[in-house]
């Protein structure tokens, strides 16, 4: 039969143990896992207002698009298949966005609400042809934030 | 009226036994925590979810109000107030180029205000929908800064493109692609304005949720707190009970609890050891049943005085009290009326054996007994020479030194008789006839060395009962002995009598210093309440013996401060011992009306009527009258 003394000590590990767990557990912050890049990567830099990437043409198959954004905004980044100029895609009726469902526009994938030194990768499997990367925040497009690239 | 427990205790008893023991037992099951246990666990047991559920409902309410303000606090209102703006100042801007009245500055002063406030480190009560302000913090964070200074400049971007629009007009050649590049800076402003005030409410969330989780761990540390605050009190809760019970169990004196019906409510273990008998067997039984018979009636008195009397208010007896194998253990008791206690509701009994004492008290009392019985008879046979020595001497000289002589040696007698009285031993001389008062007075005062200061008058022609005449001429003795020793050779002790209420006082003043209130009070309390024989008996010997010698018949004796110096000790016989000479004692009325008093002082008594021998001569006032008669007749020979 445990004595008094060692019955007391393990209450007070106990109740220390709990005391931690009760000061850890509102602390805890689940870390999110980024997927492990595969095939060619490319890293994209946006920043107000434009986009930069480090590899204009890329050969077919699957493209990593490694994704900072510099700021000082948050921006999105949207990835459409065109043969338009990146400078002429169709804008909606307020004329300040980019109308992604207009015809010759294909949209193929899109990262949101990238913040200030956000990172984020975007992978595609691409098949050749010219697509064009911007962000479609409000004026942000009309700003500049946009970029050819080819894969072929 | 508060019922009293020994009243109770026969019937009580009787019931018990009739309703059987075990119902008694049963009964003394939920009383018996009263002195066991401390009722801390039983409250702990739903003072600590109270506190737990409490202190989870103040963290949950303060967790709730705090969520209904984040979130929607900022960014609906102030980045919408924000776009509204940027809208009128742009329209503004193409209405006035348009030829129209506007204000655009006013617009873009409104939006350039609020940025330059937070990024120069003041705050912004930002007004919501429902009226409420909410207090936008400066800008410390690098990401708020970084947004508004983004946003600032396009504001400034934004005015000048708007003011060049202003001085240019339409007709200005810039005049589309600045039309155009307001609009794109407006979206982009809108856009950035969001971004920024929405940063501010991800770090206005994120302060918030800090203050959430500190204010949650605080409430489970809290709640951890209460409940080892809990577990420790009721851990000492328990370990007092603990060592409470052991004390109890473990102690050589009984703790006995009496219910107002006079039956044992609680009996701590330790009867076991004192009485050979289990603490359950005695629950619910009578306390009468296990008082000697000859102690009944004294404790019976005792406990009803103190139910009766104040809460809290205690009591001392001794008696003895039957062990299980027949024989009798000697116990004094200190007893406390607890009655209005809920946790008690009784009387509370400390009891203690002192079998042990009272034996050694017995044989210490035998002692003295022996030796002094020893000492009696060469005493008597001392006074029965210089008696007869007296009777053959002629010479007057010689007979004055006889009568000295046998003076010391009564006086001795009496020292001796003193021993044997504090030995406890009754071995009185009585007499069955009654005697006259007056002649035991005198007799009393014929004991005192110095009684030719001794002034005897006004004592009535009263008989006292025969069987107390010895016991009070020595009771009178030593108070004159006392008034003779403790006041100046010079002064008079004065002896005298008269009727009382109840009976018949005597009183010895003497004229000497007096004693202190202290005094006084001790002596009183000495002649009250008379101890065993011990050192402290020794040093105040005569009171003790005089108090003995006073409870024995229940005479009551007390000191007083005389007003002009000196003491005075009053005598109060009860009337059951006396009555008119000639006639029985307690046949007698108290204080016949018209009785004889000696119109002058005694000086002699006479004895022969009732033949009661006296304790002492009166050698030296055989010169004033016929000697006493110590021969005695047959009827007055010791019982």
């Amino acid at each position: 039969m445990p004595s008094t003394r060692a019955r007391r000590r393990w209450a007070w590990v106990l109740a220390l143990v709990l005391a931690a767990l009760a000061l850890a557990v509102p602390f805890t912050v689940a870390r999110r896992q980024e997927p492990t890049p595969s095939g060619r990567s490319v890293d994209v830099r946006l920043r107000d207002f434009e986009v930069r990437q480090d590899a204009a043409v890329v050969p077919a198959g699957t493209v990593s698009f490694r994704i900072l954004n510099q700021g000082p905004t948050s921006h999105e980044l949207i990835v459409v298949r065109t043969d338009r100029a990146p400078d002429k895609l169709p804008l909606q009726r307020d004329g300040l966005t980019v109308n992604e469902e207009a015809p010759g526009i294909e949209l193929l994938d899109e990262v949101e609400g990238l913040d200030i030194d956000d990172r984020q990768t975007l992978v595609l499997d691409l098949a050749a042809g010219n697509y064009v990367l911007y962000c479609n925040l409000e004026g942000h497009y009309l700003g500049g934030m946009h970029a050819a690239f080819t894969v072929r | 009226m508060p019922r009293s427990p020994s009243a109770d205790v026969v019937t009580a008893s009787a019931n018990q036994r009739a309703a059987g023991g075990r119902s008694g037992i049963g009964r003394l099951v939920p009383r018996l925590p009263i002195l066991g246990d401390l009722r801390l666990g039983r409250r702990l047991g739903w003072v600590i979810p109270v506190l737990i559920v409490l202190v989870a409902a103040i963290v949950g309410y303060n967790a709730r109000a705090i969520a209904q303000q984040r979130g929607s606090a900022l960014v609906v209102y102030t980045a919408a107030r924000q776009r509204a703006l940027v809208e009128r100042y742009t329209k503004d801007v193409l209405v006035v180029v348009d030829g129209f009245k506007a204000d655009p500055k006013e617009s873009g002063e409104a939006m350039r205000q609020p940025v330059n406030v937070l990024l120069d480190g003041g705050s912004v009560r930002a007004p919501q929908g429902d009226g409420s302000r909410v207090e936008i913090p400066p800008a410390r964070d690098w990401r708020v800064r970084r947004k508004l200074e983004q946003d600032r400049r396009l504001i400034d971007a934004l005015i000048r493109t708007g003011d060049r629009l202003l001085e240019g007009g339409r007709d200005d050649p810039r005049y589309d692609d600045d039309v155009t590049r307001l609009r794109v800076l407006s979206a982009q402003l809108s856009s950035v304005s969001n971004d920024a005030v929405q940063e501010i409410t991800q770090q206005t969330e994120a302060s918030l949720s800090r203050l959430v989780r500190i204010e949650i761990a605080l409430g489970l540390l809290s709640a951890l707190a209460a409940l080892g605050l809990g577990l420790l009190l009721r851990r000492a809760g328990a370990e007092q009970a603990a060592q409470f019970r052991s004390l109890v169990n473990n102690s050589s004196d009984l703790i006995t609890v009496l219910a107002p019906d006079g039956t044992i409510a609680y009996q701590s273990p330790s009867v076991q050891r004192v009485l050979g008998r289990r603490a359950a067997d005695l629950a619910g039984t009578a306390l009468g049943d296990l008082v000697h018979p000859e102690d009944q009636h004294d404790v019976s008195m005792s406990l009803t005085t103190l139910a009766e009397a104040a809460p809290g208010a205690t009591a001392n007896f001794g008696c003895r009290l039957q062990h299980k194998d027949g024989s009798w253990r000697h116990v004094e008791s200190i007893c406390t009326n607890l009655a209005d206690d809920p946790r008690v509701n009784g009387l509370v009994l400390n009891i203690r054996d002192v079998t042990e004492q009272a034996a050694l008290r017995k044989s210490i009392g035998d002692l003295l007994h022996n030796l002094a019985r020893r000492s009696q008879g060469l005493v008597d046979r001392q006074l029965e020479l210089i008696d007869e020595l007296e009777r053959k001497e002629a010479d007057p000289d010689r007979l004055d030194e006889l009568f000295r002589m046998d003076h010391l040696a009564t006086r001795m007698r009496r020292n001796v008789e003193n021993l044997i009285v504090l030995s406890g031993v009754d071995q009185r001389r009585r007499w069955s006839a009654s005697v006259p008062l007056r002649d035991v007075v005198e007799a009393a005062v014929a004991e005192v060395e110095d009684y030719s200061r001794v002034q005897v008058a006004g004592v009535h022609d009263l008989a006292l009962a025969g069987q107390a005449a010895s016991d009070v001429a020595h009771l009178l003795a030593e108070l004159v002995e006392n008034a003779t020793s403790f006041s100046s050779p010079t002064t008079r002790v004065d002896v005298s009598g008269g009727p009382a209420g109840n009976g018949y006082v005597l009183e010895i003043e003497d004229h000497g210093i007096g004693m202190s209130d202290d005094e006084l009070d001790e002596a009183n309390r000495r002649l009250a309440e008379p101890l065993a024989a011990d050192v402290a008996v020794s040093r105040m010997m005569g009171f003790h013996v005089v108090g003995r010698l006073a409870a024995r018949h229940g005479i009551r004796v007390q000191l007083r401060q005389r007003w002009f110096g000196g003491v005075t000790a009053l005598v109060l016989l009860p009337a059951a011992l006396l009555g008119s000479t000639g006639e029985h004692p307690a046949m007698a009325p108290p204080v016949p009306a018209g009785v004889k008093v000696s119109p002058e002082p005694l000086l002699l008594a006479d004895t022969t009527k009732s033949g009661w021998q006296p304790r002492a001569r009166l050698p030296l006032r055989r010169h004033a009258g016929p000697a006493p008669n110590r021969g005695g007749d047959t009827d007055a020979q010791p019982d």
